[in-house]
Order: C-alpha cells, then sequence, then structure tokens
C-alpha cells in the first residue's frame, strides 16, 4: 500500500519535523502510531494523505511515487484516503447529511455538489453510513448541535460514504472522554477490518495502541523509534520513547501501576496478539 | 492556598518579556496627528456665531416645519422613493455579481497560500494563483477607491441622465468593496474542514461550496445587506449628479429653497433605511 523512504520534512525556518521515515505498510494492515506530542506524527499523516510533500525522501502508493503524479492523478489518489482528524473538521453549519455527503466531493462534479445541497443526493446512504456509526436518527440534525463524540462519528460515516482504501485517524479519540474513545477506536477498527481497509491511526494512549493494534509504530523526535508487535514493545522502549516528556510519564507510569483509564473495555481482535 | 517549602524559589520564574516602546510611539503619533489636523481642518467652532451664520440656521429650520406633507407632494415623491429602491436594489446586485468572482479569486488561501496548495508546483502557484489573486486585488482597490459620485458622473456622461448611471455607479464602486471584504471574510475562515474535504479528493469548487460558503454565509449576507443599506443612502447623493431617484428631488428642493420639502424627503429616505435594517435585521437573525 505504502512504501516510505527516508521521509523528511522541514518547515519553513523550522527544525526536520521528520527525519529520515522509512516504513512499509501492506494492504490491510492496521498500525498504530504513537510517541510524544510533537514527534512528527501529525506530519507524516499529512504526508500520507497527500496535502503536504516531503521535503524529501520517496513516497510510493500502490507501487506509484507520488512525487510524479499530475494534479488530476493526485486528486484521484486522495479520493482513495480517508482521513479522521483530532478535531472535527466539519463544518457546523451544515446538517450533517451534507457532512456525510460531502464523502462524495472526489467524485461528483460541480453541479451535482451544488444540487446536493438543495436536496441531498443519495441520502439513503448517509443515513446507512449513519447507522453503521450507531446514530440514523442524526440524519437531518444540524451538525454544531451535536457533541464532540457525535461529531466524530459523523466524520467517520463521511469517511464510509467516502469509501476510501487507506483510513488516517490522526488522534481521533483525543477530544473525546475515555469510554467513548473505547468505542470510537473499536469502530474504527472493526469497520476497516470488515471493509479490508488499511486502517493507520496516531495515538496518544499507548494503552488503546497495546490493545487494538497488531503493529505498534514509536515516533520520537521525527524518527521512527521502534516498529514492532504490541507484544514485544517493553516498558524500557516506552520509556525512551516518552523520555523528558512529563505528561506521558505519567500515563506510563499508570499503565505500569496497573490503572487503565480505558477500563476493561480494549478486547483484541481474535487472532491478534494480546 | 498556603506555599510549602518547597515552594520554587523567586529567582526561578521566567523573566517578564522587555517594555516594547510601541504603544508609547503609537499613541504619541496619534495625539500629533489629531493636534495637527484639527488645526489644518480649520476646525473652529466660533464660525458658529459669527455674522449670519446662526441666522442662517435659523432660516433653514424656520423654512423646514413644518415639512410639506401636502397629498399632492407625497403623491408625486412615490414615485422617486421606488426608484431609490429600485436603484439600490439593482446597484447592489451588480455589486455581488462583480464582487463575488473578484473577491474568490482575491482569497489568498483559495489561490495560492495555505493548505489547499502545499503540493501545487511553485510555477503552478504564480501563474494560476497569485497572478489572479494580485489582479483581482489591484481591480477591486481601483473600483472602490474611484468614489460612486464620482463613478456616477462618468457613467451619467456614458449612457445619459437617469437612474441607470446610478445603479452602474453603486454596482461599480459597492462591488469593490464587497469583494474585498468577501475576500477577508473568507480568508478567517477555519482553514480545517478545507483540508478535510481536500484531503478526500475534492475540487475547488467542491471545497468552496462544502467547506468556505457554509462557514462564511451569514457575514457575508450580513455585510452584502448592510451595502444595500448603504446603497439607499447613496442613491440619494447620487441624485446630485442627475441620477435619479429621492436625490434629485433633495437636489431640486435645496436649489428653490423649499426647506419643508427637503425635510419630507429625509423623513422618507429616514424611512426606507430604517424598513432596509429591518428586512436584513429580520434575514440576519434567520440565518445565525
Amino acid at each position: 500500500m505504502y512504501e516510505l523512504r527516508g521521509i523528511r520534512k522541514v518547515f519553513a525556518g523550522g527544525e526536520a519535523a521528520l527525519d529520515g521515515v522509512s516504513l512499509a505498510v501492506g494492504r490491510g494492515e492496521h498500525v498504530a502510531f504513537v510517541g510524544p506530542s510533537g514527534a512528527g506524527k501529525t506530519t507524516l499523516f499529512r504526508i500520507l494523505n497527500l496535502t503536504l510533500r516531503p521535503t524529501a525522501g520517496t513516497l510510493v502508493l500502490d507501487g506509484r511515487d507520488v512525487a510524479g503524479l499530475s494534479d488530476a492523478e493526485l486528486r484521484r489518489a486522495r479520493t482513495r484516503i480517508g482521513t479522521i482528524y483530532q478535531r472535527q473538521n466539519l463544518v457546523g453549519r451544515l446538517r450533517v447529511v451534507h457532512n456525510v455527503l460531502a464523502g462524495n466531493l472526489g467524485r461528483w462534479s460541480t453541479a451535482t455538489a451544488l444540487a446536493s445541497l438543495v436536496r441531498p443526493r443519495g441520502a439513503e446512504e448517509a443515513a446507512r453510513a449513519l447507522e453503521q456509526v450507531g446514530m440514523p436518527e442524526k440524519l437531518w440534525a444540524r451538525t454544531d448541535e451535536l457533541s464532540g463524540g457525535q461529531q466524530q462519528r459523523v466524520a467517520i460515516a463521511r469517511v464510509l460514504v467516502q469509501n476510501p482504501d487507506v483510513i488516517l485517524a490522526d488522534e481521533p479519540v483525543s477530544s473525546v472522554d475515555p469510554s467513548l474513545a473505547v468505542t470510537i477506536v473499536s469502530l474504527l477498527r472493526d469497520l476497516s477490518h470488515e471493509r479490508r481497509k488499511t486502517l493507520l491511526m496516531n495515538l496518544h494512549s499507548v494503552e488503546l495502541a497495546l490493545a487494538y493494534f497488531p503493529r505498534i509504530v514509536g515516533i520520537r523526535d521525527g524518527r521512527i523509534h521502534f516498529d514492532l508487535a504490541p507484544a514485544r514493545v517493553t516498558r524500557e522502549l516506552l520509556a525512551e520513547l516518552y523520555a523528558g516528556h512529563r505528561d506521558d510519564e505519567l500515563q506510563l507510569e499508570r499503565l505500569q501501576d496497573g490503572t487503565r483509564p480505558f477500563g476493561g473495555a480494549c478486547r483484541p481482535l481474535p487472532g491478534f496478539a494480546e | 492556598m498556603a506555599r510549602g517549602p518547597s515552594a520554587a524559589p523567586v529567582d526561578r520564574f521566567p523573566a517578564s518579556p522587555s517594555r516594547s516602546v510601541f504603544p508609547y510611539v503609537f499613541g504619541a503619533v496619534l495625539l500629533a496627528s489629531v493636534v495637527f489636523s484639527l488645526r489644518e481642518a480649520q476646525v473652529d467652532p466660533r464660525r458658529f456665531v459669527e455674522g449670519e451664520a446662526l441666522a442662517n440656521v435659523a432660516r433653514f429650520v424656520r423654512g423646514a416645519f413644518p415639512p410639506k406633507l401636502s397629498r399632492d407632494f407625497l403623491g408625486l415623491m412615490a414615485r422617486p422613493a421606488l426608484e431609490t429602491i429600485q436603484i439600490s436594489v439593482m446597484g447592489t446586485a451588480i455589486a455581488v455579481l462583480i464582487g463575488l468572482p473578484l473577491g474568490l479569486l482575491a482569497t489568498s488561501s483559495l489561490t495560492w497560500r495555505g493548505i489547499l496548495h502545499e503540493r501545487t508546483s511553485r510555477s503552478g502557484r504564480w501563474t494560476l494563483g497569485f497572478v489572479p489573486y494580485a489582479l483581482s486585488r489591484a481591480t477591486l482597490s481601483v473600483l472602490r477607491s474611484i468614489p460612486e459620485y464620482v463613478w456616477a458622473f462618468m457613467f451619467v456622461r456614458a449612457v445619459g441622465l437617469g437612474p441607470f448611471p446610478g445603479v452602474l455607479a453603486i454596482g461599480v464602486a459597492y462591488g469593490g468593496m464587497l469583494g474585498k471584504v468577501y475576500s477577508e471574510i473568507l480568508e478567517t475562515m477555519s482553514p480545517r474542514p478545507l483540508e478535510t474535504l481536500h484531503a478526500a479528493g475534492a475540487g475547488k469548487p467542491g471545497v468552496i461550496l462544502y467547506g468556505l460558503v457554509p462557514q462564511a454565509l451569514p457575514n457575508v449576507v450580513a455585510y452584502t445587506l448592510y451595502r444595500w443599506e448603504c446603497a439607499i443612502r447613496a442613491s440619494a447623493i447620487l441624485g446630485f449628479v442627475g441620477a435619479g431617484g429621492l436625490g434629485q428631488q433633495i437636489e431640486l428642493s435645496m436649489r428653490m429653497f423649499q426647506f419643508d420639502e427637503v425635510l419630507t424627503l429625509l423623513a422618507i429616505l429616514f424611512a426606507l433605511v430604517a424598513g432596509v435594517d429591518w428586512i436584513s435585521g429580520r434575514i440576519r437573525a434567520r440565518l445565525a
């Protein structure tokens, strides 16, 4: 699916956000990315969803070097990548149905897009997607009247309508409460599993990552620190990964204490290592 | 809360940033410019009480009361009043037609800067982005820096007397203002919904329709309605150069020293502006 070789990203007037990231992700794989804030995870995801151009290095998507794509090809490639962001990137003033159907914009002509704002095209499709995320009754609600967790589900429903090959979720649960976080992470994992989609997720919570993902990539200072199955992610590795980041160290202490903010709700898919 | 013995010693607090002199310099310049302008603009209240000044004012006020409310006069003024509304509506409509496309082009986040253009090639950003952006910005400034009065003067020469040159003058001058303000509104909208749509493969029209327009609509509509209100007032001024409407009647009555007519006309104008304000308030409330 993805192949990254020596990806480097330097923002104007800043240090390198990513410094030589090489990584391969197979089709249908589920991978969690963990690491302290500021490690470059979000930058990596914006490169992966083709909105940011790396300063150096090669990004290969399904055997094609992305740097060689024309604008039209780039747009077509983007329709195959669905992104869920940390904060709700929905338009609050639009009804839920329009925010969900916006997943079609990569396929729709301008005329269709405009017509759909007046009379939603394929509202049943939007309703089905909302049913899958567990809130079919909100189809006609105004988006800004929903809670944060509900809006995050609308964002997932939009990605379902988009029907991409890869789902990139950039800290999808960092602004919702712990019980909802478990629901949303497992929802994303189960939906990706059923539909054979590749799922890449940035997670602040190591606990969620270890419980739900068969492959964990640790990122620190713009580099890959480890890339392992959860069973082989040791305390020492995590301690190194988060060294000097006070809040995250506290998180690890809790993990070692056995205080689990997500309770016993984390359950791995059958066949994945615990 | 009591401070424990382990409280950080004071010298470990970060030093406060050094004071900027900017506020003082700015304040001094502001004060100096007011004092300077006071003299050069010849602001002198004493001139109210010198010579004929008060008598003239009194003559105007005495002449204005009672306002002329005869059936004939009011009947005669119905047409110009309607014409004023029509000029302002058509003028604002033309202003939107000019301002919206130019305003979209003049929005840097849509044309060349920011997250939507991260992957656009440098030459593409320049030719398809920055050049049209700069041209539309320049066009908008020219349109709005020429006062509508001057535009009307030119259009009267071009298309003759009547409401049409007034409509064109408002359309062109307000088109420049609307375009500028539209682009400013659009640039301050959250880029995050735009990024999401863009990342999902939406083209620019899709990003505008689903990301930008819904966010900006209340502000864009409110400002357009405000401009409509201004257009009513402007059409009164434009009447002075023969562009029809109530303005032309005010000009005629002033020239004839018929201050009772002037007062009635001003009252009609006030009613029109208040009416427009009421309508636009209702629309804004619905959109909020």
